[in-house]
């Protein structure tokens, strides 16, 4: 794919499948970097119906993924009717027909934020980001949120939050 | 006025400000809360005709296909003004936001600069900013380039750097020389003390013009309406950059 700039950059150097390449139609110099083509993408939907569509955050680039991905395993907010996710006004669309499976995780996007229904958890951050200096104080942070939990709802418990 | 009436991230924005120009495009991107606050201060005085851009705002965000519809809309050439940072700037304009040391074994690792190495090509100009002013930051030479203050004739590119604004001084980009020159120095700031904290050598004297002060009025614009919609980004940022109204 072609995309503007880098040329001239380290780019050339640090990244080899970064090409430089004569534009075809102009006859300058441009960069093509190879397509982002994942064997899986996890993505967490504001919505998702039983058709297996899902309702994505406008500000990133998820919708986008979903179609470039051979499979995609999406977690949702809340599973509503086809009807419904028609008529929820926020969100990029993404059809079912790219989806793989869709798993009901209300809460699923903690510690950042999903839309309408919760904050981005700053002081939870902030401890991450303290926690991440260092693998003697990070394996406590793992210990205590990722393997520590018995399941999505005890995690839940844990960091206070009710989705 | 003096120093004393005013906070660093104040002084910088009413200066970034003075770049903007009215019924032209101006867009500020992550982590950019001094431009963000800048691009307002302007648009609520003397550039009123056209809404800045302004990343992960909901009030100052004309998008609705992610990040990809904001890229797309730069590389079409729609951007006039752009704001741009580095972990590293050296004198030629070069920004890094790659790594600290090699980037094959880095001392500090940067978040990464494939968004700049398109945004520093495609705007008309682009002003890099960096409140903390330092030689490890202001270097001869950056240890990665990401993002090239010039580039040779044949290579696409529409726009790039016009200033360096910090919180000691201005550089403008002399595409000529392919280097930064002095433009201005703080007040408050003598040119030793720019020069011990710069490490290339910025020919300060005492015959460098001095930046222009903020106005009144611009201080009082940034503390009634710019903070509050600043502080919907960056609440942080908001609750120690600026002043009581």
């Amino acid at each position: 794919m072609p995309v503007l700039g880098h040329v001239g950059s380290d780019y050339e150097r640090l990244r080899p499948d970064f090409k430089v390449i004569k534009d075809p139609y102009s006859g300058r110099d441009i960069m093509v970097v190879p397509p982002i083509a994942p064997e899986v993408s996890i993505i967490h939907a504001i919505a998702a119906d039983e058709e297996g569509n899902l309702l994505l955050e406008e500000k990133e680039d998820d919708f986008l993924l979903a179609p470039a991905s051979r499979v995609v395993l999406a977690s949702a907010e809340r599973i509503v009717s086809a009807d419904e996710i028609r008529r929820m006004p926020y969100g990029l669309r993404v059809q079912g027909i790219h989806v793989t499976a869709v798993v009901h995780l209300p809460g699923g996007a903690h510690p950042t934020a999903a839309h309408d229904r919760y904050p981005l958890d700053e002081p939870h951050l902030r401890e991450y980001i303290e926690a991440a200096h260092a693998d003697s104080t990070f394996k406590p942070y793992l210990d205590r949120y990722v393997f520590g939990p018995k399941d999505h709802a005890a995690y839940l418990e844990l960091v206070k939050l009710r989705p | 006025m003096t120093a004393a009436d005013w906070t660093t991230e104040e002084f910088m924005a009413a200066v970034m400000a003075r770049e903007v120009r009215d019924g032209e495009q101006t867009a500020v991107g992550t982590i950019s809360p001094i431009p963000a606050s800048a691009a307002l201060l302007a648009y609520f005085t003397h550039a009123p005709r056209v809404k800045p851009i302004i990343i992960n705002s909901e009030d100052w965000w004309p998008f609705r296909g992610g990040s990809k519809e904001f890229y797309d809309f730069a590389q079409k050439g729609r951007l006039d003004l752009f704001f741009l940072s580095g972990g590293q700037i050296d004198c030629h304009g070069n920004l890094n936001t790659i790594a600290i040391g090699s980037p094959e074994a880095p001392r500090l690792r940067l978040p990464g600069g494939a968004g700049s190495a398109m945004l520093y090509y495609t705007p008309k100009r682009i002003v890099v900013f960096r409140a903390d002013h330092s030689p490890a930051i202001f270097t001869e030479r950056v240890d990665v380039v990401n993002a090239p203050g010039s580039t040779p004739p044949a290579v696409v590119r529409p726009g790039g750097p016009r200033k360096v604004i910090t919180s000691l001084c201005v550089f403008r980009f002399d595409p000529d020389a392919k280097a930064l020159r002095l433009e201005s120095i703080h007040p408050g700031v003598s040119p030793e003390d720019l020069q011990s904290r710069t490490g290339f050598p910025v020919e300060a004297s005492s015959a460098t013009p001095i930046t222009p002060a903020p106005t009144p009025e611009q201080l009082g614009i940034l503390r009634g309406r710019v903070r509050p919609e600043v502080a919907k980004v960056y609440p942080v940022f908001a609750r120690s950059a600026f002043r009581a109204a």
